[in-house]
């Protein structure tokens, strides 16, 4: 909290950049819908698809679809039409023999062109087997390898199904609560450095930089509800990262509480102290490791990998990264502010 | 006092304005590839930081005018 300025330029030049990129990267083409998305072996199933971003009919030369079962046996479409850039007509010949056990079988679309690259849709159609005979299935199966599947063309973020744009809010949401970590980590440096100096001043950075924090985890608690709603359908679901995560906040408001209940500056600072340390102690199983134990929609948890896999590829971090540097930056401003107003405070208060 | 009553007028028109896009029109959220969502999560952090900008302008007023009574 010096008076030199050029990390709070830094700070806000990256945020620029995050808003910029992070909204006008466009979405890697996919596929939104299919109707049917069931059918019987034997039939011949005209799907209509529905795609989202996607260059159909400029790439009508190019298009081609599969069905896949698994690893091994792929169906081809017979006839595709493509009726304008995001609508598309498939006809699949439906074996009256499936190479599986179980009745209803799922199987994946994909559809590719030389523009949009590979679009895929798990457990796009189910068929469901009217007799079951794998070793039929498997003699009568006409395999059609997926072959030489295109690249998407330019710079995209990956496409989910139940996301779609809002993958954009990794950047603001997920970001503030990296941040938060950051700057509360921040918080517990400075809480120890008054233990061990007795140092005044140490005691407000931290409380400074534990208001910041607070408030950013309370921005990312209502990000995270207004994308819940669009996602998981309610703005609270009673998902344990929520809950885990407001008991956390509740932690850290108690420490602002405890500070004020304490006449004597010298007291409260020393109890403020100990107690954030303790606060950041239980913020991390809090937020990190109770909801990984359990069963959570939240990404990062269950065995639900969060930064990595399709939730984060190498061009979201291009943007995701510079932002939790840029808003703890920000964050750090915004504790530096206050951390002055408050000195300016004990400085007249000793007058 | 002026400036609480503007605040105050900003504040119930960007409530109105959320709660009109929210509740009243899930479709409307859901369109253009959910990117309303996005404005809706970008429009809650300026807020957040509009909030810290208007506790730390009464802070500091209320360091000037304990400045000014002590001159």
């Amino acid at each position: 909290m010096m008076r030199s300025n050029w990390w709070k330029f830094l700070g806000v030049a990256i945020i620029m950049y995050t808003f910029i990129a992070g909204i006008l990267v466009p979405l890697k083409p996919g596929i939104v819908a299919v109707s049917p998305s069931s059918t019987r072996t034997g039939e011949t199933l005209e799907m209509e698809i529905q795609g989202y971003n996607s260059n159909f009919k400029r790439g009508e030369d190019s298009l081609r679809a599969w069905l896949k079962l698994d690893d091994q046996h792929a169906l081809r479409a017979v006839q595709l039409k493509a009726i304008d850039d995001q609508n598309l007509q498939l006809t699949f010949q439906i074996p009256p023999y499936l190479p599986a056990r179980e009745r209803i079988k799922d199987m994946t679309l994909i559809v590719d062109n030389s523009i949009d690259g590979a679009s895929f849709l798990p457990s796009a159609v189910f068929v469901t087997q009217d007799s079951i005979d794998p070793d039929m299935g498997t003699q009568v199966w006409r395999n059609e390898a997926i072959v030489d599947l295109n690249e998407t063309a330019g710079i995209t973020f990956p496409f989910r199904n139940i996301l779609k744009e809002t993958i954009r809010n990794t950047y603001f949401h997920v970001a503030l609560w990296l941040s938060m970590v950051l700057i509360f980590i921040g918080s517990v440096v400075q809480s120890v450095k008054y233990l061990r100096t007795n140092n005044i001043e140490a005691d407000l950075k931290a409380l400074s930089l534990t208001r910041v924090g607070t408030i950013f985890g309370f921005l990312g608690l209502i990000t995270g509800a207004i994308w819940a709603k669009n996602t998981w359908g309610a703005y609270w679901s009673w998902d344990v990262k929520q809950n885990m995560t407001a008991i956390a906040l509740l932690i850290y408001c108690a420490y602002f509480v405890l500070r004020s209940s304490f006449e004597d500056q010298e007291k409260s600072a020393r109890l403020g102290a100990v107690y954030n340390i303790f606060a950041f102690a239980a913020l991390i199983p809090l937020i990190y490791v109770i909801p990984r134990l359990t069963d959570s929609l939240h990404p990062g948890a269950g065995g639900n990998p969060a930064l990595g896999g399709e939730d984060l590829d190498n061009t979201m971090r291009m943007v995701f990264y510079p932002a939790v540097i840029g808003w703890t930056l920000f964050g750090l401003w915004m504790a530096s502010l206050w951390y002055r107003a408050d000195r300016l405070e004990n400085q007249l208060l000793e007058r | 006092m002026i400036n609480k009553k503007i605040f105050s007028i900003l504040l119930l028109h960007l409530l109105a304005i959320t709660t009109f896009g929210q509740s009243s029109d899930a479709d409307f959220m859901s369109s253009i590839g959910k990117i309303y969502v996005v404005v809706a999560v970008i429009a809650a952090v300026f807020v957040g930081i509009v909030i810290f900008l208007v506790y730390l302008d009464r802070k500091l007023t209320k360091l000037e005018d304990q400045i000014k009574e002590h001159d």
